[in-house]
């Protein structure tokens, strides 16, 4: 396996570590490597890897740069707030804190490679040197130039320097519109099932058999992988499912051989763990917990997003229902919701059939604070003053994010909202106050 | 290390060679043959002494092709440029010698040779001991010098008069730039030295604040105040149309045009030249065979609609350069040759469509939702869509049919939605939708039915009833 | 003041504080009628009492947060250990953020002091390193990290003490003015400086702080107060950010959650949240809480100032209708304790007993004079013989005697209200229906209101408690026994007493005669078994009916006789001693009783303030003229009054001319020359100016607003007639 990894420029036994280090990612390592060619040689200006998150674009990287000891410059462009402090951070590492101190204060693109020009002139490479940039999809937010810039980084500043470049974006979405310096494009494929199997299997419990670990892998896998090869998430599940896996273990109930005893036990959770996977709701101990609460009432499983019941005061509720309604039902229905005696208006000729989607599909329209307040008297049992305590709690239903305030903040008359809660949590909310919202929704009658 | 490298070199790359040539296809009779005659050279060069190990040879090959491939390293004459190369070299040597004052735009598409060309020419220009020391060269690059002030300021420290503005205040550009020219007087002779203004990315230059530096630049160079030449470089062939009137009146309307109008068998020529190894080479022997070896590449039938395919796709040197690249990295101590399969696996690499590969990696469920916005789409012709109606279509599809997906949870779909947004591979309509909520932002789908087929047959394990479901023209 | 300077320029001049002189705020007690003393008195009484009540409000708000409090403290100190010895599990989330979602309801404004506790707690027990950030001040991402960072250093600068550090922490604060050095690297930097410098020789007065800190790294806490208040995009990135330094910097977060914990959903994408290991953190809900309040504060007997029913609704609807805020129910609380020691000069009278009862020799002539309008006392007075009557009218140091007595009778009145109303609860809030409510509080407001045994409520309760199955009316009875004996006054004393007789008869009676109470019982209480599972009124009714003639039919077995007994001697001690205070003589000297004012203050109507104001000027201006009857506007009234009213008569849009037409013929006919008819509704100047002026001002105040729809035409922004 490290025969992909033959390269005339590295110690052998450095070849050896990093391939260690890369399991599944010998073959993109050797080409990148060859791309890169012996240190003291030309490397193709800028080289723009792309692949899914948690396919070892990151690691890759830093263990070649590491392991082999090269110059380079890593940087997370989230991290970097602001342009000068990539260019800060670049000259860092490649020259010294004396080369970053020699930036001005709000330095532009060329002072950057003015300095970095004289920097190298005085200390000229031996070696490529490397500019790696995680997360380089944030390049295009900042000023236009800098991306064009940074990929022609080689021939602007006359030094053997390559950027690498590292997203979860295909290239085609970065090309400036009058074009660039084309980068090398190189692809991280997503790991194969043998692969994940591979890599799960290397963080095995220290207290039980390495063949045991895989087992458990192998059984996790054939359940996950058809909805989640993100290695990340699946390695959270083995960490979250496992203490279950070795239950009958530690009761004793089973050896570690007798596998098909264990995928019993295991299964049912399984499936549960499927119905919130990505949702990373719970540590792992919490979901120790709510196994626990599951085997006594026996229900789908619990997660943050089981807890969307949210307390809230009298009038809050009603303000919060009106807001669903205003949102929902068009302003020309009101009068039939919402009088108590509708004169003619039959449901036959003021339901309009070319309203070719319901509004539950369309999501909610905005509407004037007026016509919330309408409704909130109707709707609302008993006779309320127009308290300022009304006002204020409407703004605060907007801080909560239950309401959106659309319109700007300074239009101070008529301001517009939009109701931004689901059709479930306004039904549970109605039941508490048991007002049927159902009876008061265009969609469904 | 290198030692190492040497001892065991010849005898693993004879073995390989066998490897190689047994795993041929069968009618590349010639390349067959070279291999052969690799053999012999090597086995005959245990004898010889003055030749260098193959790891040598092979490292030199690697930094000499990749200083060209990487590095565009000027050739020794330009190729197929030779009348604008005339021309320019002309116009600047007016200014040069004669102190004449010249502007003048060289345009053609990216990768074309532009800069290559200036830099012969200038090259050329520079080998004139008179030249050399009496013109002053500034070069700009629009991705730099931002705006004018940034751009006043490299010039000042290009032309070394730092120190001699030094904290001046001046009341316009013009004044400025007019001090500049004026302190490169020489003491006793009136004529100041000519000045030779290289503006890189000239197009960036005209979206500068009223084109100050553009006017003034042009401006000197038409009443020649001073005399400089202006020479831009663009890819931008409608760049005079971004010029203001009054800037564009002061520019002399040369223009050099860069069209490349290659052959194929031209570009066949170009990428043998570029691919082969200069005489200069240590080994000459070495060389030889690299040589050959590259020119029964070139004949090579498959190799050759390869090429033909990056031909039509485009002509020019970069693309070209990055496809050689792709091959010579596949060249090592190991394999001291480069065959057709290189050259077909890095035509691969060059031409592979990026979003199928992403594509590839989707998990089953987000797999779905696109299936489900591409039934969107034929049904609504290309309205934009929200995750409410997609996971609604998607449920349809689940109650219709589907015995091997689960029903997730909303949660779970609109992380996967996200996901799919955080790949780009569906776009909000507008931008501005920071108020809406997630599940009722619209959304275009940013892939082609083909793309999203092709994908659905190399998924690895996909249900059938998905693939079905995908094939099924309605929703 | 003026300056020599001739220049032009503006120049400020700072208010010198000292010299207007500032009036106490004892002095605000002394309302006209009195001398200062009595006011400062009434002030010191007023500060006493809130201090007390304050001080014990906080120590109840400590220990309702204790549970969760200590749980995130365990939270904390368990992922700094983890991230050292950790086992398999922890190793696996290694990369990941500890993260506790702490939801809190959506009474925000208690919020603060949570929090506030929160990080006092953990900068005592866990960590010097803890940082707290609002939405508001960090709009962008550069801000937040801004906030972090100097929160972060500045408390260690509080921390440390030895020079090196202070000034090292000086030239960071120096980079993070220049925003280039404002990175997490810089912390990174600085934390590990710090912790060196905290694990070998540390000052003693540090030691005792991080006691346990010492040998393993304290974990950095960064708490977001307000989670939805975030932008999410900031906050993805500072995640983000921070995940890449979570091998060196040992980060905790705490997110402050109001809704519900499916926000942090959301706000983040997979990507983020999966570099978080969320925990959840439930606090106790807003009602419990308030609910323990009230029992501390109101019902009981320990604060003299008491509110009266009408006060006390106001400020619970308040409560459950506006804002589930407990901090705002205090702070309602300790508005109508200011109220009522401003406003009524006799709440001297309103402290402990041993003080009150010197206060009532202190009264002045003024203060009995007051004490005599007192209508609880004027009821008195009448019940009293005549020449009772004149000494009490005439006789001051007689009546200050009487008012002695009586302070104690209210006093005694307090002392055992309070266990009785408990004792009652704990008999009905177990009944089908809830009849005198399921909590407290309700049932302490219908006392409050009107005595208790009158409302049909009580009788039906006690139709159902007469129907209760002997071990659950045993199980009752102990538990008011229990309430009972807490108190120390006699007649609880032997209330308690009697109340053990009754249980020792009780069980006496099935050791005589247990199978005849056998087959009574099930005859009797199966009703009340199923009375539990259906419950709807009419079926009620038809059981309770069906009781009685059931009752009528056979006679009463000895447990029935035992039964009524005891529910008998439940009766009169409610009606003994839950009578109303409104029937306690003196009982304005403690009850505040104004809810208007309270109502006016906490909860006010601004909108409809100006549309009386406009719609009936004389409710404000109290001028003669302006009275008219039928809400119809004089006109005399002031123009934008009248303007006022006409655009009610409009519709959405109003043409300014047609308003302006009906406004000077309205005017003009209030100068009363509606004589000559040409001179009417004819449009001068002056009146087309008054008109003006009234329209803006009307736009001013959010009536009207001019449309781009139609020129001469504006649109009326308020709807309906109100």
């Amino acid at each position: 396996m490290t025969a992909l990894l033959q390269h005339p420029g590295y110690e052998e036994q450095r070849l050896q570590r990093v391939a260690e280090q890369l399991p599944c990612r010998e073959l993109q390592a050797g080409t990148l490597l060859a791309l890169m060619g012996e240190p003291q040689q030309y490397s193709y200006p800028s080289i723009f890897i792309y692949g899914h998150r948690a396919s070892g674009k990151s690691h890759v990287m830093d263990v070649l740069m590491s392991e082999l000891e090269l110059p380079n410059a890593t940087v997370s462009c989230v991290e970097c707030v602001s342009v000068p402090l990539l260019f800060e951070q670049v000259l860092l590492s490649f020259f010294g804190c004396d080369a970053a101190s020699l930036l001005p204060r709000s330095p532009s693109l060329s002072d950057f490679v003015r300095i970095y020009k004289q920097q190298c002139s005085q200390s000229p490479a031996k070696e490529t040197r490397y500019i790696v940039m995680e997360k380089s999809e944030l390049l295009r937010d900042t000023d236009a130039n800098l991306l064009p810039a940074l990929l022609r980084l080689q021939e602007l500043v006359e030094d053997n320097v390559t950027v690498i470049l590292l997203s979860e974006i295909v290239w085609d979405v970065f090309r400036p519109n009058t074009g660039c310096f084309e980068p090398l494009l190189l692809n991280f494929p997503d790991y194969s099932k043998g692969e994940l199997l591979q890599i799960l299997s290397q963080d095995r419990h220290p207290s039980y058999s390495a063949e045991f670990y895989l087992s458990y892998i192998n059984i996790l896998l054939g359940v996950f992988y058809s909805v989640c090869r993100d290695l990340r998430e699946l390695r959270h599940l083995a960490a979250l499912n496992f203490s279950k896996f070795c239950e009958p273990l530690t009761e004793g109930k089973a050896k570690e051989t007798d596998t098909h005893k264990l995928w019993k036990n295991i299964e049912p959770h399984l499936k549960k763990a499927m119905q919130t996977v990505y949702l990373r709701e719970v540590s792992s101990l919490q979901w120790e917990q709510m196994q626990q609460m599951e085997e006594r009432e026996s229900g789908a499983v619990r997660g943050l997003s089981a807890h969307t019941h949210v307390e809230l005061p009298y009038y809050s509720k009603f303000l919060l229902i009106a807001a669903y309604l205003a949102s929902y039902n068009p302003a020309r229905t009101d009068r039939r919701f919402f009088l108590k005696h509708h004169g003619k208006i039959r449901k036959t000729n003021f339901l309009k059939k070319n309203e070719k989607m319901s509004n539950h599909l369309l999501g909610p329209k905005p509407f004037p604070l007026d016509r919330l307040l309408a409704i909130f008297y109707s709707v609302v049992d008993s006779r309320v003053a127009p308290t300022a305590s009304i006002f204020s709690q409407i703004s605060s239903l907007v801080t909560l994010q239950l309401l959106t305030l659309v319109s700007h903040d300074d239009q101070l008359d008529a301001p517009k909202y939009k109701c931004a809660v689901s059709m479930d949590f306004i039904s549970a909310i109605s039941r508490t106050v048991n007002f049927d919202i159902v009876k008061y929704l265009y969609d469904f009658l | 290390m290198m030692e190492s490298c040497v001892t065991h070199a010849p005898s693993w790359s004879s073995q390989q060679m066998r490897g190689v040539s047994a795993n041929q296809m069968p009618e590349m009779k010639s390349s067959q043959e070279v291999v052969i005659v690799i053999i012999i050279n090597m086995s005959k060069r245990k004898v010889k002494d003055d030749h260098m190990p193959v790891g040598e040879c092979i490292t030199q090959v690697q930094s000499i092709l990749r200083e060209r491939f990487c590095h565009q390293k000027l050739p020794e004459k330009p190729q197929a440029v030779e009348a604008q190369h005339k021309h320019l070299l002309e116009l600047l040597k007016r200014t040069a010698i004669h102190g004449e004052s010249n502007s003048v735009l060289i345009v053609g598409p990216r990768g074309t040779g532009k800069t290559m060309l200036l830099k012969c020419v200038l090259r050329e220009l520079l080998g004139d001991k008179e030249v050399q020391k009496n013109m002053l060269e500034v070069h700009l690059n629009g991705l730099l010098q931002t705006d004018d002030k940034i751009a006043l300021k490299e010039i000042t420290r290009q032309l070394h008069l730092e120190n001699t503005v030094g904290d001046k205040v001046f009341g316009s550009f013009a004044e400025n730039l007019s001090f500049l020219l004026e302190a490169l007087k020489k003491g006793n002779r009136s004529s100041s030295r000519p000045v030779l203004f290289v503006l890189d990315e000239f197009d960036l230059f005209a979206l500068h604040k009223n084109q100050t530096l553009l006017y003034n630049l042009f401006d000197v160079s038409q009443s020649a105040q001073a005399p400089i030449a202006v020479v831009g470089v663009t890819c931008r062939l409608d760049v005079l149309e971004l010029l203001e009137k009054r800037v564009k009146s002061r520019f002399s309307h040369r223009q050099i045009h860069l069209v490349s109008s290659l052959t194929f068998t031209q570009y066949l020529e170009r990428v043998r030249t570029q691919f082969s190894l200069p005489g200069s080479f240590p080994d000459a022997k070495f060389a030889q065979e690299w040589n050959a070896s590259v020119k029964t590449l070139c004949e090579d039938k498959s190799v050759e609609e390869v090429l033909q395919r990056h031909f039509n796709s485009s002509k020019d040197f970069r693309s070209m350069h990055m496809l050689l690249m792709l091959c010579l990295s596949r060249v090592s101590v190991a394999k001291p040759t480069v065959n057709p399969s290189d050259l077909l696996e890095a035509s691969r690499l060059c031409l592979s469509d990026a979003k199928a590969d992403m594509l590839h990696g989707l998990s089953i469920l987000e797999l779905c939702l696109i299936i489900a916005m591409k039934h969107l789409n034929d049904v609504y012709e290309g309205e934009p869509f929200n995750l409410q109606m997609v996971h609604n279509e998607f449920k349809k599809f689940l109650q219709r049919k589907s015995n091997s997906m689960y029903n997730f949870e909303q949660p779970v779909v609109m992380k996967a939605f996200e996901h799919l947004q955080q790949l780009e591979l569906i776009r909000p309509v507008d931008a501005s939708s920071a108020k809406t909520q997630r599940e009722y932002q619209l959304m275009r789908l940013m892939l082609d039915h083909s793309q999203i087929m092709e994908a659905l047959q190399k998924y690895p394990q996909c249900p059938t009833d998905v693939k079905q479901w995908a094939m099924s023209a309605f929703g | 003041m003026s300056t020599s300077s001739v220049s032009k320029g503006c120049f400020v001049f700072k208010p010198s504080a000292k010299k207007k002189k500032r009036l106490g705020l004892d002095d605000y007690f002394t309302d006209g009628c009195e001398g200062a003393e009595n006011g400062q008195l009434r002030f010191r009484l007023c500060q006493d009492l809130w201090d007390k009540i304050k001080t014990d409000t906080e120590v109840l708000q400590d220990e309702l947060n204790r549970r969760i409090l200590d749980s995130l403290l365990d939270f904390t100190k368990k992922c700094s250990s983890f991230r050292h010895h950790g086992d398999w599990a922890s190793q696996m989330r290694a990369s990941e953020i500890p993260t506790a979602a702490l939801v809190l309801g959506v009474n925000v404004p208690d919020h603060d002091m949570t929090f506030q506790s929160l990080s006092e707690l953990l900068q005592q027990a866990v960590t010097p390193h803890v940082a707290s950030v609002q939405a508001k001040e960090c709009g962008a991402l550069k801000h937040l990290m801004k906030r972090v960072l100097e929160r972060l250093m500045d408390t260690v600068m509080a921390v440390g003490d030895d020079d090196d550090e202070e000034e090292e922490c000086e030239q960071t604060n120096g980079q993070l003015h220049t925003n280039v050095h404002c990175s997490l690297s810089a912390l990174c930097d600085w934390y590990s400086a710090k912790t060196k410098k905290s694990s070998s020789g540390t000052p003693g007065k540090k030691r005792s702080s991080l006691t346990l800190d010492e040998q393993q790294q304290p974990p950095v806490v960064i708490i977001f107060k307000d989670l939805e208040a975030f932008n999410p995009r900031v906050l993805q990135d500072f995640i983000l950010i921070c995940s890449r330094y979570v091998g060196r910097l040992p980060l905790v977060f705490i997110f402050g959650i109001a809704t519900s914990p499916s926000t942090i959903q959301r706000m983040l994408p997979h990507s983020v949240s999966s570099l978080l290991c969320i925990e959840l953190f439930q606090s106790l809900s807003c009602t419990q809480h308030l609910a323990t309040v009230i029992d501390k504060l109101i019902l009981s007997d320990h604060f003299p100032f008491k509110l009266n029913s009408k006060v006390l609704q106001v400020l619970i609807s308040i409560f459950l209708y506006h804002d589930f805020s407990v901090r705002n129910f205090i702070k309602g609380v300790q508005l109508s304790l200011l109220e009522h020691f401003h406003s009524q000069p006799l709440s001297v009278l309103c402290c402990k007993k041993k003080e009150a009862l010197l206060n009532v020799m202190q009264l002045s002539h003024h203060n009995l004079e007051r004490v005599k309008q007192l209508p609880s006392f004027k009821r008195y007075v009448q019940k009293q013989e005549p020449q009772e009557q004149d000494r009490l009218l005439n006789d001051d140091t007689h009546l200050k005697e009487v008012c002695k007595k009586l302070m104690k009778d209210l006093h005694k009145y307090h002392k055992n209200y309070y266990p009785v109303l408990w004792c009652l609860h704990t008999l009905t809030s177990s009944l089908p229906r809830y009849p005198l409510g399921k909590q407290i509080r309700e049932l302490h407001l219908i006392c409050l209101e009107k005595s208790v045994w009158e409302n049909e409520e009580y009788q039906s309760a006690f139709k159902l408690l007469k129907m209760l199955a002997k071990d659950e009316l045993i199980t009752l009875l102990q538990r008011c026994a229990e309430v009972l004996q807490r108190v120390k006054s006699k007649k609880m004393k032997n209330a308690v007493v009697q109340l053990e007789e009754l249980l020792s008869k009780f069980k006496q009676l099935d050791t005589a005669a247990a199978e005849t109470a056998l087959v009574v019982e099930e005859s009797i209480t199966s009703p009340v078994k199923n009375l539990q599972k259906k419950t709807d009124l009419f079926q009620l009714q038809k059981t309770l009916l069906e009781m009685n003639e059931s009752r009528r039919a056979k006679k009463l077995s000895p447990f029935e006789v035992l039964r009524n007994e005891a529910l008998e001697f439940i009766d009169d001690l409610v009606k003994s001693h839950l009578s109303p205070p409104e029937a306690q003589t003196l009982s304005e000297v403690c009850y505040y009783s104004s809810s208007a004012t309270v109502r006016r203050h906490l909860n006010a109507t601004p909108r409809t303030c100006i549309q009386a104001a406009l719609s009936s000027p004389f409710y404000y201006l109290q001028n003669e003229s302006l009275k008219t009857e039928d809400g119809s506007v004089s006109n005399a009234a002031p123009d934008i009054c009248i303007t006022y009213k006409l655009h009610l008569e409009c519709g959405r849009l109003i043409n300014l001319y047609d308003w302006l037409e009906a406004y000077t013929t309205v005017v003009s006919a209030a100068e009363g020359n509606d004589s000559d008819s040409d001179h009417i509704g004819k449009v001068d100047d002056v009146k087309h100016a008054r008109f003006i002026r009234a329209v803006s001002e009307l736009e001013f105040l959010g009536f009207i607003k001019s449309t781009k729809q139609k020129t001469d035409h504006v649109a009326r922004l308020t709807w309906g007639g109100c």
